[in-house]
């Protein structure tokens, strides 16, 4: 009678082992009631943990289905405090709200290691997305969309050097360009601000809606240092809300009288 | 440990004598005397460990079945005695001790290492046992009481029944 070698022969060994205490366990069970109740709370007590610890997996690999639905929840939840903003603060701009929809998406890729910085979207064409729409989170904005497939969307992000923001500072006040300072995730600078303006470090910078991409008053974010630049317009440090490289959820914003708008300046430009 | 000619009787006449003491004598309620743990532990040293807990098992439930007592009891604290016999023979004996079969006995090998070895599967064997039968209605301190009284009666039992199971054999 040779012993079993190997893996194989501790595992056989170690279920002959269970398979005796188990079947001396049911015997002792049998035997005596106080036996029996703690056989049982130990047999509860062992499911219980295997169930929880079973469960705790499940949960983590579940993750992603909830993230999901959340930030599908979240986008709907937005979209009713946006109508209800509207309907309640800010009656003469309904219209202008109203002329925006907004699709949720998911970045599933991301560049952040150069000047030119793209995502690419999970919405494409066959979710009516179209090329020259705007991307936008609760804290900012992410990017313009430059190109579409069927089923993606690239999106140009607001960290790359071709991408310009028209952005106010307050609510009522002077209108410039934003663009990434192309050092920090969460850096930016507000160009072309008359110097008579006021303005003070820590104002709140949001999107002008002078342009047909982004809906008005998204804050972006705070004011910082500013400069006077060849004694004409200032330079405006800017620290935005937020910080694209941890982005995972985003909404995209088309206008729906982009084409109409954009047919009155071509008249106009001929 | 050699399977000698009269040891397996011997064996079954010392599993007798358990189930004797089982039924027969009661000293202290405190008290458990027992001699599974070294008949299993004076199996011979080449047997495969799953024969010996199926051995362990079956001498168990013999005890249990027969004797006075909570079915199923003798048997749960018999298997890991089984399981860990091999392994404990080869730490304190040597591996070539049980690869080899070689007899061990305590003129031998010497009464502390004998009295050690079993002292350890006496004790595995007390704890398990103590710990099923009281099912959680006594306390820890009870628990160990029972142990310290039990303790040195089955040592002592035992190493006279391993002296029986393993004659005097010169170094």
């Amino acid at each position: 009678m040779a012993e079993r070698k190997g893996i194989s022969g501790y595992l056989f060994t170690a279920a002959i082992f269970i398979a005796l205490e188990v079947a001396a366990l049911a015997m002792l069970r049998n035997a005596s009631e106080v036996q029996n109740n703690w056989i049982s709370r130990g047999a509860d007590s062992f499911n219980a943990c295997v169930w929880g610890s079973w469960e705790k997996v499940r949960g983590y690999f579940g993750l992603r289905r909830v993230n999901d639905s959340l930030a599908v929840e979240n986008f709907r939840l937005r979209q009713q405090l946006a109508r209800l903003d509207s309907s309640l603060y800010m009656p003469e701009d309904l219209s202008i709200v109203g002329s925006f929809h907004s699709i949720p998406a998911r970045i599933v890729r991301h560049s952040s290691n150069s000047q030119h910085n793209v995502l690419l979207l999970d919405r494409g064409g066959i979710d009516n997305v179209i090329a020259g729409s705007g991307v936008v989170s609760e804290k900012g904005v992410v990017g313009i969309i430059d190109a579409v497939s069927e089923h993606y969307a690239h999106v140009l992000s607001f960290c790359n050097s071709s991408t310009v923001v028209s952005a106010r500072v307050g609510r009522n006040g002077a209108v410039g360009q934003m663009r990434w300072d192309g050092i920090s995730s969460t850096g930016a600078v507000l160009s072309e601000i008359p110097p008579y303006e006021g303005m003070m470090p820590g104002d709140t910078v949001f999107t002008s809606g002078f342009s047909s991409i982004f809906p008005a008053d998204i804050p972006l974010g705070l004011t910082g240092e500013s400069k006077l630049v060849n004694g004409a317009t200032l330079v405006i440090k800017v620290r935005l809300f937020e910080d694209i490289r941890r982005l995972r959820y985003v909404t995209i914003v088309s206008n729906n009288d982009r084409a109409e708008i954009e047919n009155l300046l071509n008249e106009e430009g001929q | 440990m050699k399977v000698q000619g009269n040891n397996i009787m011997l064996w079954l006449l010392l599993l007798i004598l358990q189930l004797v003491i089982c039924n027969y004598l009661y000293i202290s309620p405190l008290l458990v005397l027992t001699l599974l743990p070294t008949i299993i532990f004076c199996l011979p040293a080449t047997l495969p460990t799953v024969w010996a807990m199926l051995i362990a098992f079956a001498a168990g439930a013999f005890v249990d079945l027969l004797g006075d007592g909570l079915i199923g009891l003798n048997a749960l604290a018999a298997v890991p005695v089984a399981l860990v016999r091999r392994m404990l023979l080869a730490s304190i004996f040597g591996s070539d001790t049980v690869e080899r079969g070689e007899s061990i006995s305590i003129y031998k090998n010497g009464f502390f290492r004998i009295a050690g070895a079993l002292g350890i599967v006496i004790s595995l064997f007390l704890a398990i046992y103590l710990f099923a039968d009281n099912a959680g209605t006594r306390s820890f301190w009870f628990n160990l009481l029972r142990f310290v009284v039990s303790f040195p009666p089955s040592l002592l039992v035992g190493l006279l029944s391993f002296n029986v199971l393993n004659p005097k054999e010169k170094r």
